[in-house]
């Protein structure tokens, strides 16, 4: 193993020096590259794919199937994407020379160790701005995640977005435990079931709402899915209006309808009129099993409660429908 | 130039000349066949890019797939044991995770034309228990015995000219079925489009009496419209109707297409488009009253959906080495294919408010479903580096949004009402038109803004400091007032005609002139002022007669830092004031500031920790518990002061109850999560989080302490290409409390007694009383004068909320969920098992004063300490043996086992006892216990 591997040095630093002095006589003046004898404080240059995959083949037999490979190899735009890997790992003549010096290439893995912060800005040079404009200073950035702490664009693990697992909630899921067990819950969301991702409400690259929203406000992410509770209505309910999650729970609920609380007793937490039954006690012998062995039923109680008379909850657009009952 | 001379040029097929390409093709073509070879029975479905519409940035439909494909393609392909550096050891996330060993990658086909392909499909059947029609199990996904097309996929790419087309689809026929085809220039620009339907079925216990469902008119199958005879009759022919009725599924299926062109005008400059439309179709629980205030009866219907939503999407994104700007503009329209919804009635109906109307009048009854509507947005997104000013970077956002609806209104009745009188006035044909309507249409709007500034600096290499305002802004403008002009009434006719909700002029001999007649408001023509300037005093206090435009303004001003302690530490506090204005709510103003710190440590050995603290603590401005006097009868005229008024309608609410969206809270919240690798092959994951909340003014509403705590492990363990296993845990336990109080009565001039036992009275104790020791502890006399103090405050003392009559609920949740996973290659098959168990439990316990409430001793037997558990728990296995056959065919067996058992009181007795009272009918027997064991037998081939 030794042996070989000081043979494939050998023959990256032959291909480098190769590099080196083809770039000298027939290269652009942009790449134009030191000699490997310059001075250790010089940048270091480029050296050119075949050089890399020298050492690195194993590693080209999966990149080779990536959306990075195709792009960089197939149609790049500009001087930075044709480098190949050299576009996300930096310059390698230094690499090359030093294989062990941690500090001569940019890696994007834990054993290497190359800083958080200079790992993003790589990927950043060719990916900032659009999805990830309000990146610095996410919460994701702030907790000091790495590109790579969610994505490997070194195979293809995911059927999109090059992440490091086989979906995206998979993915989120790593560190959002708490939200996978939700999504078990009595009421969810159609997540587990493929329907969904976490992304269809989240932007995981930052965005100006601090729970990370595609939207300007949780009910701009609700309504895409949920246009028929847009509104306006003639006649409005309060915390509707305002945010779906004063009454939902967005990823999961014990109760029927993502409710945060069991119904009547989540209305009852904003209506105890002075006349009429909202603030009445609701209890036990109101079931429609009770009023078999005595109790008296209510339609505040069983199966829809209050939505039994009140089924417009989200608004009503009937000129009598002040009470959300047409 | 050879590619030996030229390595700056890239390594594509065009880069080498005609010999060398075929020799190179050759060589291909050889190492293809090895490692078909060694792939034997692999499953070669390569994970195409499932093309669905959107990006992390902007719209929905981000994944394709079902249950059984859930966005995951097929994880049953080899994995490459020499992982993805050609060292037996998996390397890490820079949090320390393991990263998944690399899928074996499949040499595609070549063609004649230079294009390469690769593709697979897997079909079968399924059997055993796909049927199972349970709601739960079917809630989201559509499986049935019989043959199944699960996926397939096809790629195919012609690298000399960077072009490429992927399509992939699953579930082939079924409501939960998804096809997806993208295709472009690698980057340059892209075409994607899609079909994607998710069913969603909400109960499959449900007895329907109608025809019809789905559409905008439900006909009673086997029942006469408007009931017979009496409720007293009516009630048992309905119990006999729903014997010889079957249970039904009430679902409905979303069925969306889209396409999405995205292109790089340059560089620096993209543009994108984009299409979706949107069909929902089907029937979901819905329900029907009649009367006023619930009394004449109610009965669960099914509301009919067909909807169709039209989405647009554009926008341009431009990025450079300082600059980047996102320019986009959306519309939504949203269309109700289905107005109005009419229904036949079942129920015998007993009307109020208006007289001489026979019962036998509602055969029907007609709803106004949602409307159509509206969206349009328009944003702009700015960043700016500031390279010479401490490193900085500004941001800027504005957003501009309008939500819109017009639909035209119905009248308040499609019936005549012939006959019949409200307060004197006669009904005929005054209510079943939109003459009645003080205007014709909605003419319905909510326009939004948003303004978001930030800058960032760093004054050091270690220090970051930002800042931040942001505002947004929502201003409704939708005006209705609840007045007929056709004769001059305030007020409502409730419910196709079957109640009402009229303000008058109080009748209360005292309150007003005497001779004022029922009809004095009704000559000022619906004129509000000249109502006012009549000065009388209205019947009730709680008649709505104008919608509430609710909105809002919001205020958020943030300011933060990080600060690098070491290379892989670092600490951030951040503070926020959120600020809330709203307008027509019991708080003009509420505040809120948080304090955040945060702890990021990568450089424990083997080990990654996070955690953060956040405190936050909300005030406002004075609440008011009745902020909706323009908006009510009580704003047509003076306060009443006669003896014997009832007073309790002109009392919203009891001055110390704090809806929970608006009162003071106190807020703690601490996450935690700790990664750390165990050994090169396996780590392991814990993350917690504390959440309390203490509502410290709220006497009554949601009050004292609200928790959620939450604990989870994982691990993941990854010893080999051949064996990978996995495992979590989560727990999760919260709290909730409210309290209560079911209000008594104010009438002025009464005398209320409160009693040793906590009932309240005003009459003398009689002799049991007497007897069993209760005595009058105090009195409290209801005046003009002090009414709304006296009745308006909860208290011992209170006619109104007296405190005896409080009752309070806790809630508490308990949910365990676990998980594992193990994944083996045998050599000649493939085994894939994953696990779930979650189980989760809610009580719901009460405290009350059963003599304060008038509850005897046989009542509080059945009412116990609280409500029957709410219990749910499911087992979800899934097991795949994967086994060659060929080279590029294999045998898949396919075996899922479901187990769920529910329990909610809600529907408890509803299937026995659907009408469990005159007028109350209950069709949804809600979700019941169920098992499913599915098998499937799937063929894999590869192309």
């Amino acid at each position: 193993m030794r042996i070989q591997n000081s043979l494939c040095i050998i023959r990256a630093r032959l291909a480098a020096v190769a590099a080196v002095t083809a770039l000298a006589l027939f290269g652009s003046p942009a790449m134009a590259a030191a000699p490997e004898s310059a001075p250790e404080s010089a940048p270091a240059t480029y050296v050119g794919e075949k050089a890399c995959l020298q050492c690195h083949e194993p590693a080209n037999k999966h990149f080779g199937h990536t959306l990075h490979a195709k792009v960089f190899r197939l149609n790049p735009k500009n001087d930075t994407e044709r480098q190949v890997c050299e576009a996300c790992h930096g310059p390698g003549s230094k690499h090359v020379s030093k294989v062990d010096d941690k500090n001569f290439i940019i890696s994007f893995t834990r054993e290497w160790g190359t800083p958080i912060e200079k790992q993003n800005t790589q990927c950043l040079q060719c990916h900032k701005g659009g999805q990830r404009l309000h990146w610095p200073g996410s919460t994701h950035a702030s907790n000091k995640l790495g590109c790579s702490d969610c994505h490997n664009p070194m195979a293809n693990a995911s059927a999109k977005g090059l992440l490091k697992k086989a979906s995206i909630s998979e993915t989120c899921y790593t560190c959002h435990q708490q939200q996978r067990a939700e999504f078990k819950k009595r009421s969810h969301m159609p997540v587990p079931e493929g329907k969904m991702s976490c992304e269809d409400c989240h932007n995981p690259h930052g965005s100006t709402t601090k729970p990370l929203l595609k939207a300007d406000s949780v009910n701009e992410v609700c309504y895409p899915c949920h246009a028929e509770k847009r509104g306006p209505f003639l006649w409005e309910h309060a915390p509707v209006r305002e945010n779906c999650i004063n009454c939902h729970s967005p990823h999961g609920s014990n109760h029927d309808k993502l409710l945060v609380s069991s119904r009547p007793q989540l209305c009852q937490q904003c209506h105890s009129p002075s006349v009429g039954h909202p603030g009445q006690f609701f209890r036990n012998d109101q079931t429609a099993a009770s009023a078999l062995i005595g109790g008296a039923q209510s339609a505040r109680v069983i199966g829809r409660s209050c939505q039994n008379c009140h089924t417009q909850i989200h608004g009503s657009n009937h000129p009598s429908g002040a009470r959300f009952q047409r | 130039m050879s590619r030996l001379s030229d390595p700056s040029r890239t390594l594509g097929p065009n880069n080498l000349n005609r010999t060398g390409r075929r020799a190179n093709m050759k060589a291909r073509i050889r190492s293809r066949l090895k490692i078909l070879t060694l792939c034997v029975g692999a499953a070669v479905v390569q994970l195409a890019a499932a093309a669905a519409q959107a990006d992390t940035g902007v719209g929905v439909d981000t994944v394709l797939g079902n249950a059984l494909n859930p966005g995951t393609g097929n994880t049953m392909r080899d994995r490459d044991p020499a992982g993805l550096s050609g060292q037996p050891q998996t390397r890490r996330t820079p949090t320390g995770q393991l990263y998944e060993l690399p899928y074996l990658p499949v040499t595609p086909k070549a063609t004649e034309s230079g294009w390469t392909y690769s593709g697979s499909v897997e079909a079968g059947v399924l059997g055993g228990d796909a049927n199972e029609k349970n709601a739960t199990f079917r809630m989201y996904k559509d499986l049935d015995n019989g043959l199944y097309l699960n996926n397939f996929e096809v790629e195919a790419e012609k690298a000399d000219e960077a072009r490429f087309v992927e399509a992939v689809g699953g579930g082939v026929g079924r409501n939960d079925q998804y096809f997806g085809v993208e295709f472009g220039r690698y980057n340059d620009w892209k075409v994607e489009a899609f079909y994607n339907e998710t069913p969603h079925v909400f109960t499959s216990t449900y007895r329907s009496l109608w025809s019809g469902l789905g559409t905008d008119n439900l006909t009673l199958n086997a029942l006469t419209p408007g009931g017979t005879t009496s409720a007293a009759v009516t009630g048992p022919n309905i119990v006999n109707a729903l014997a010889a009725t079957e249970n039904s599924e009430l679902s409905l299926v979303r069925k969306k297409g889209g396409v999405r062109y995205d292109t790089n005008l340059s560089d620096a400059w993209k543009f994108f488009g984009s299409y979706s439309n949107e069909k929902r179709e089907g029937a979901r629980p819905f329900a029907a009253v009649f009367g006023g205030g619930g009394g004449g009866g109610n009965v669960e219907i099914p509301e009919s959906i067909d909807y169709n939503t039209h989405d647009l999407l554009a926008g341009l994104r431009y990025s450079d080495s300082l600059t980047s700007l996102n320019l986009q503009v959306a519309a939504s329209l949203f269309r109700n294919n289905i107005d109005t919804m009419t229904f036949d009635n079942p129920l015998f109906i007993t009307t109020n408010t208006i007289a001489g109307v026979p019962a036998t009048t509602f055969t029907q009854g007609r709803y106004d479903l949602y409307p159509d509507n509206d969206y349009y947005n328009a944003k702009g997104e700015y960043a700016r580096a500031l390279p010479d000013f401490y490193s900085g970077r500004f941001t800027a956002v504005a957003s501009l949004s309008r939500l819109r609806q017009n639909d035209n209104l119905i009248p308040p009745s499609m019936y005549p009402l012939t006959g019949g009188t409200i307060n004197g006035v006669s009904t005929a044909d005054n209510w079943n038109t939109t003459a009645a309507l003080s205007k014709s249409s909605a003419d319905a709007e909510i326009n939004i803004r948003l303004l978001d500034l930030g800058l960032a600096l760093n004054p050091t290499d270690a220090l970051n400091v930002k800042g931040k305002v942001r505002y947004y802004e929502t201003k409704n403008s939708t005006e209705y007032w609840a007045c007929n002009p056709l004769t001059g009434q305030w007020g409502r006719l409730l419910n196709d005609g079957s109640g009402g909700n009229f303000p008058i002029p109080n009748a209360t001999a005292g309150n007003n002139p005497v001779g004022t007649l029922n009809t004095a408001y009704n000559a000022a023509g619906c004129n509000l002022a000249a109502t006012q300037a009549l000065g009388l005093v209205p019947s009730a206090g709680n008649g709505g007669i104008r919608n509430i435009p609710f909105d809002y303004k919001q205020f958020n001003y943030t300011l933060g830092a990080d600060y690098r302690v070491s290379t892989a530490s670092s600490l951030n506090a951040t503070f926020e004031r959120e600020e809330y204005e709203r307008e027509y709510r019991e708080r003009d103003k509420t505040w809120e500031d948080k304090l955040k710190l945060g702890y990021t440590n990568r450089g424990i050995e083997d080990g990654t920790v996070r955690a953060s603290y956040e405190r936050t603590n909300r005030r406002g401005s004075e609440y008011h518990p009745d902020p909706y006097d323009p908006f009510f009868s009580t704003s047509l005229g003076p306060l009443p002061t006669a003896t014997g008024t009832n007073v309790a309608s002109w009392i919203h609410i009891m001055d110390s109850f704090r809806k929970f969206d608006l009162a003071d809270r106190d807020q703690n919240i601490l996450n935690a999560r700790f990664n750390y690798m165990v050994a090169t092959d396996l780590d392991v994951g814990v993350a917690l989080q504390y959440k309390d909340a203490r509502y410290p003014d709220s006497a009554y509403g949601r009050n004292d302490r609200q928790k959620q705590n939450s604990l989870s492990l994982d691990l993941n363990y990854q010893p080999s290409a051949e064996v990978a296993v996995y495992g979590f845990y989560s727990y999760q336990a919260s709290r909730m409390h409210q309290t209560g109080l079911q209000a008594n009565a104010c009438v002025i001039g009464t005398t209320y007694n409160f009693l040793s036992n906590g009932a309240v009275q005003t009459t003398a104790l009689t002799a049991a009383q007497i007897a069993a020791g209760i005595t009058i502890v105090s009195t409290t006399t209801v005046t003009a004068a002090d009414f709304l103090a006296v009745c308006g405050a909860a208290s011992d003392t209170s006619p109104l909320y007296p405190t005896s009559r409080t009752w309070d609920v806790t809630s508490e949740d308990r949910n365990d969920t676990l998980g594992m996973g193990l994944r083996y290659d045998f050599g000649k098959a493939k085994l894939d098992l994953n696990y779930t168990y979650s189980t989760s439990r809610t009580q719901i316990s009460y405290g009350y004063n059963a003599a304060a409430l008038g509850l005897t001793a046989a009542q509080e037997a059945l009412i116990g300490s609280g409500m029957p558990d709410l219990e749910f728990k499911q087992q979800i296995l899934d097991a795949s043996l994967l086994v060659p056959i060929s080279k590029a065919a294999a045998t898949r067996l396919f075996y899922r086992y479901e187990k769920g058992t529910i329990r909610d009181w809600h529907y408890d007795g509803v299937a026995q006892n659907p009408v469990p009272a005159t007028n109350a009918v209950y069709l949804d027997a809600g979700p019941q216990d169920y098992k499913a064991s599915v098998v499937g037998l799937f063929l894999q081939v590869a192309f």
